[in-house]
């Protein structure tokens, strides 16, 4: 296996993370994960060798993303938030309240408008600099910060509201 | 700086020391100030208790696939598969191993090793999201002749592997030495799948992998 290769193995979970952010349900985000190192192997020879692969990888995401919802759209195809409550049989009562509060939190974020949703994934979860959450999405820091406050200000309404 | 976006700039650490130490001393004399900082504190902290789990979930086999397309076409590698297998693990190491024993996994037969005891049981019979089991069955395919394929990893063996459904039964076509990961847990799929594994998958697999609802409808059809 040769060392990109290696490498985005090895980020493999952390893109499976942005991927749940982003698309919600486990099956659209492996598919987006999926789409998003298909491109990056495609696309190797961008790379520069010394930069960032995640932030490279994730930005190839963010547009795999966009171009997926686009689609859908077209499509007419209504996203909405999966059914919870699947599988909690035979877990504990603890792993089941964590799973419940794991999908409230995933509803609030699916109500987020893209830009949003993008700016909590990169800087809240994925733990990305200002700087480095500008770049991956290609926009100048003033405009992720405010995108940012927003989601932040939605998710609290959201969450707190309950 | 906007108060609000000072206060979101302290939350994700992005203020420089100076500021941050003029933040902090707002905060001691500030109660109002601080609810607002907790109530960040707390967001951030449940936005990522949510999807941290997703960092131990296995990744599927297919992604790792995906990340490492051919990687033995790529060398021009095209061995037999039971060159490959030969390659990774020794007939002499099967039998050192104990896999060829009268309890262990494998039995030769018509030129090959077709599972056996728990092993077959648990291809035959285990669905990919059955959960936890010593015996672990991942990605479920047919390959160009229109057999079954599926790959496992066994703990109690220490051996992952594929093999295809025959009227023999399961006959292997790829085994690696493999063991779990500390503390008995299944360390990441993805990472984890030997490569002799992931290059006999790659080379056996015609079309998709079965999803969940065509691997219990093969199963049940006793992948015929």
């Amino acid at each position: 296996m040769d060392p990109i290769q290696r490498q985005i193995v090895d980020l493999l979970p952390r893109l499976r993370r942005l991927a749940r952010v982003l698309a919600g349900q486990p099956a659209d985000a492996d598919d987006l994960v999926q789409q998003t190192v298909e491109r990056a192997l495609a696309a190797r020879g961008q790379w520069r060798p010394g930069t960032r692969l995640d932030s490279w990888m994730f930005r190839i995401m963010k547009n795999a993303w966009i171009d997926e919802t686009r689609v859908r759209r077209r499509r007419g195809a209504v996203l909405a938030p999966e059914e919870e409550g699947e599988n909690v049989g035979g877990a504990s009562a603890r792993a089941a309240e964590a799973r419940l509060e794991a999908a409230e939190v995933e509803r609030a974020i699916a109500r987020l408008p893209q830009e949003q949703r993008l700016a909590v994934a990169l800087v809240l979860v994925e733990g990305l600099s200002y700087k480095e959450a500008a770049e991956v999405l290609g926009v100048p820091q003033g405009t992720l910060t405010s995108r940012l406050g927003r989601g932040r200000q939605a998710l609290l309404a959201e969450l707190e509201g309950g | 700086m906007e108060r609000d976006e000072r206060l979101a700039a302290y939350v994700d650490g992005e203020l420089d020391a100076a500021d941050r130490v003029a933040f902090e001393s707002e905060l001691a004399s500030d109660p109002e100030l601080r609810g607002r900082v907790e109530r960040q504190l707390t967001l951030r902290r449940r936005l990522q208790a949510a999807f941290q789990p997703v960092l131990d979930e296995p990744v599927p086999l297919q992604l790792t696939l995906a990340a490492q397309p051919a990687n033995a076409r790529a060398r021009g590698w095209r061995a037999p598969h039971w060159a490959a297998m030969a390659a990774c693990l020794a007939a002499g190491v099967l039998v050192g191993r104990g896999l060829l024993t009268e309890r262990g996994p494998l039995v030769a037969r018509d030129g090959g090793l077709v599972a056996r005891g728990e092993l077959a049981g648990a291809l035959e019979e285990r669905l990919a999201a059955d959960g936890p089991a010593p015996i672990r069955v991942g990605l479920s395919f047919r390959d160009a002749k229109g057999r079954y394929c599926r790959t496992f990893q066994s703990a109690p063996d220490q051996l992952a592997g594929v093999a295809c459904r025959e009227s023999a039964g399961w006959r292997a076509q790829a085994l690696a030495a493999w063991s779990p990961g500390p503390e008995g847990r299944y360390r990441q799929a993805g990472s984890d799948t030997p490569a002799p594994v992931l290059s006999a998958v790659d080379e056996l697999i015609a079309g998709p992998p079965l999803d969940a609802a065509a691997e219990r409808a093969a199963r049940d059809r006793r992948w015929k």
